[in-house]
């Protein structure tokens, strides 16, 4: 894996700076989002770097932001709008490499090993170009690895550039605390502090095999990541092979009435339809997850009848886990996930004898398709969707 | 209350009545067994909400001598210790002395238990079974709807109406149906001398009748049958058999059946049944999928496939075939599961497509049929 050059692209404050760039009248201004804005009680989940510099700090109690500065402005998410700019993002991206990695709905590597000593001036033209197509800013990190690429990306923001070579991991990463170590959570920290193992510079002094003792596979990598080195491939596939797709959301506000929960299981559960359907599988069993305001995360899944890719089934089967485990304490995130996944001509159903002739019907309709894209070229003719309901 | 009785007889009667006794019953009294003696005899009675099962054991049963009674009476006793106790007591005959404080005194040779018990007038009665339809089969019959129908009753409490057996009858023929909603068994048995009796949904719940299936002696020469409302009773001489019905509309399945038919094919069950079993040993996921297909009028070949394991090929002679070309796949273990009970050395099988049911029946006989959906991949 020598001689790779690896890009992270981070969007700043992504879901911020869609509002701003779809309404100019936010541009420059101290801005979170947060729902439930008009009834104060809500979460800010991001703010615009104006906001956080007047000492907004996201997730956080809308009237507690408020308070800190007067003059936020609030607007409501609008996720639809945020992943179909994501989508126009990575589209952009694949312009540069069809090597591109998604992570999330904002960020993603790129392998631009290709690219050589022109890196650079291609980030800052990725950077130029998202924020005059898109108007939204970004942070670029360019370095040999994903794991040194991410750290860079994460040095300058907004709209940053850095390059990270392996040499720089000593003066650079080195005196950070380790917590600063993507990968490291509070938890690991804690349990590094108590082993004397302050700073990244600390792991990278300490012996590889007590971090493997101590830590597991998660210590060596710790080990070889504070070294500068991570031979993980960007691998466009990644978020193909997976053994779950799932969704969640941190709610605006903390739920105590299923009335609320409902809606955005609805609403994530037509998003999982639309993510299997794209990625050609289906789950054969449903996960919910449930985190509670004192942080407790509970997750029940359930199989279902026959492997499905529809949002009914998701919908149906997380709402019975929901009105079977939810404990009434107030909520706040809720997730659901398609488990067990099976690739599309993989997946099997045994016919039901009251009701087989639907699955007639569905198989007609596919025998149609296929003849039809056989003889059109594939993508010719795909089925339509309702747009309201997302049901096809 | 006081009698002796021959040990043996006594455990198998109350083996037959424990079927009815849960040991989380609603009422705590119906955890016990109730003994009433009377002059000719003892009664054994054991309940639950589902099922009631009452056991006569005659005092003289012709040259035998069953039970001694001096003084008649009445207790009830918990099955669970009860039971247990008169199995292993070291003689051949037990004696029962019940005093005035409801204890039981048991005692077989160097043995003595005694057992409190509680007060027979808590037992609940047996619900009284009010006229209703009536007719009479023979137990070998009986035992045979019941094998050949009982195994494809829902397990699952989706739709509870489908953990019953569905039984009607029209014109002296007595129609047994149960289906999972994937496979669907039906059979039919001509009642003689049932007279104008004639009814329709009723549903007898799958386990009620595994259970009389189980205590009903095959020395018995019929049972007589009273269908109510609510309830079915079984009557054969020593035994009181009382189940309660499933409340709800059993699905109308005769509709279901398919009157035309795209292939027909006729094997011989046993081959076809090694053949499928073999492939189910290679069969993926909780489906039991096995693949067939007609490779031409006299081989059916049998496949099935685990990705990750390899797979299985196996051929199958077919005596007769007609129609068109034929590939399907289908549970495997739905259909094992009646070739289990055709008594037939042949079956026929009718296909309309891949993504129809077929119909799988004993070649030589039609009053048997058992229908499956088959499996889709997708």
């Amino acid at each position: 894996m020598a001689g790779r050059i690896v890009m992270h692209v981070d969007m700043n404050s992504f879901y911020a700076s869609v509002e701003s760039a779809d309404d100019p009248a936010l541009q420059g201004k101290p801005l979170a989002i947060a729902g439930n804005a008009k009834k104060r009680k809500g979460i800010v989940v991001t703010a615009s770097y104006e906001a956080r510099r007047k000492g907004v700090k996201p997730p956080q109690p809308l009237w507690e932001a408020k308070k800190t500065c007067p003059d936020l402005l609030v607007r409501e998410p609008r996720f639809d709008r945020y992943r179909e700019i994501s989508r126009q993002m990575f589209q952009l991206l694949l312009e540069y490499t069809p090597l591109v990695e998604p992570v999330s709905i904002d960020e993603g590597y790129l392998d631009m090993t290709t690219a050589g000593i022109r890196a650079p001036d291609i980030a800052a033209s990725i950077q130029k170009r998202i924020m005059e197509e898109l108007k939204l800013p970004c942070s670029i990190g360019v370095a040999p690895n994903k794991f040194l690429a991410k750290t860079a990306s994460d040095m300058k923001k907004p709209l940053g550039i850095t390059v990270l070579r392996k040499r720089d991991t000593k003066t650079l990463l080195w005196p950070l605390p380790c917590r600063e170590m993507h990968g490291i959570g509070g938890k690991t920290a804690e349990k590094l502090a108590r082993h004397h193992l302050h700073t990244i510079g600390d792991i990278a002094a300490a012996d590889p095999d007590f971090l493997e003792r101590v830590f597991g596979v998660s210590g060596r990598r710790m080990y070889e990541r504070a070294h500068g080195n991570d031979d993980r491939p960007v691998d466009p596939e990644a978020a193909e092979q997976f053994k779950s797709v799932g969704h969640s959301r941190t709610l605006p506000k903390d739920a105590s009435a299923t009335e609320d929960i409902l809606p955005v299981l609805k609403e994530m559960a037509y998003s999982l339809e639309k993510r299997m359907k794209k990625k050609h599988v289906y789950a054969s069993g449903v996960q919910l997850t449930i985190r509670y305001a004192d942080w407790t995360t509970v997750q029940r899944s359930a199989r279902l009848q026959e492997p499905s890719s529809g949002w009914e089934p998701f919908y149906q089967m997380g709402r019975l886990l929901w009105e079977d485990y939810w404990s009434g304490a107030p909520v706040r995130l809720i997730g659901i996930t398609g488990i067990d996944l099976v690739e599309r001509g993989q997946a099997q159903k045994q016919l039901n004898l009251f009701s087989y002739k639907e699955d007639q019907e569905t198989y007609e309709k596919e025998k149609l398709l296929n003849e039809l894209n056989r003889q059109l070229g594939e993508g010719a003719v795909r089925r339509g969707y309702f747009k309201d309901s997302g049901y096809q | 209350m006081k009698f002796t009785i021959q040990r043996d007889v006594f455990v198998q009667n109350i083996q037959h009545v424990s079927k009815a006794i849960s040991s989380r019953a609603t009422l705590p009294i119906l955890t016990g067994i109730k003994i009433v003696a009377f002059d000719d005899g003892i009664t054994l009675t054991g309940s639950d909400s589902d099922i009631s099962i009452e056991a006569f054991i005659p005092a003289e049963d012709g040259d035998n001598s069953n039970v001694d009674i001096e003084r008649p009476g009445a207790v009830v006793l918990q099955a669970k210790y009860f039971a247990d106790i008169i199995k292993k007591l070291p003689e051949s005959t037990v004696e029962l002395t019940l005093n005035d404080q409801m204890v039981t005194k048991i005692r077989s040779g160097s043995s003595e238990f005694n057992l409190n018990g509680q007060d027979p007038d808590d037992f609940p009665r047996l619900p009284e079974v009010e006229e209703g339809s009536q007719f009479t089969l023979k137990t070998d019959l009986l035992k045979a709807l019941i094998k050949q129908t009982a195994f494809a009753v829902s397990t699952a409490e989706t739709r509870p109406i489908l953990t019953g057996i569905h039984w009607g009858m029209e014109s002296e023929k007595l129609m047994c149906t149960a289906t999972d909603s994937h496979r669907l068994a039906m059979r039919e048995a001509g009642v003689e001398e049932s007279g104008d009796v004639e009814f329709t949904n009723v549903v007898i719940p799958g386990k009620s009748l595994t259970e009389l299936s189980k205590i009903l002696d095959d020395s018995e020469e019929t049972v007589d049958v009273t269908v109510t409302d609510n309830q079915v009773l079984f009557k054969a001489t020593n035994l009181l058999f009382l189940s309660r019905l499933l409340d709800g509309n059993y699905p109308a399945t005769k509709n279901m059946i398919p009157s035309q038919s795209k292939t027909n094919i006729q094997v011989p069950a046993k081959q076809l049944m090694a053949a499928i079993e073999r492939a189910l040993l290679l069969s993926d996921g909780k489906n039991n999928v096995v693949n067939l297909k007609s490779l031409n009028e006299n081989e059916l070949e049998i496949t099935s496939v685990t990705p990750e394991v390899g797979k299985v090929t196996e051929s199958v002679s077919c005596d007769a075939f007609e129609g068109e070309e034929l590939r399907i796949s289908f549970n495997g273990k739905n259909i094992i599961d009646a070739l289990r009970v055709i008594e037939s050395q042949d079956v026929a099988i009718q296909f309309t497509g891949a993504m129809s049911p077929f119909i799988m029946r004993p070649a030589d006989r039609d009053y048997m049929l058992h229908l499956f959906s088959p499996v889709r991949t997708y």
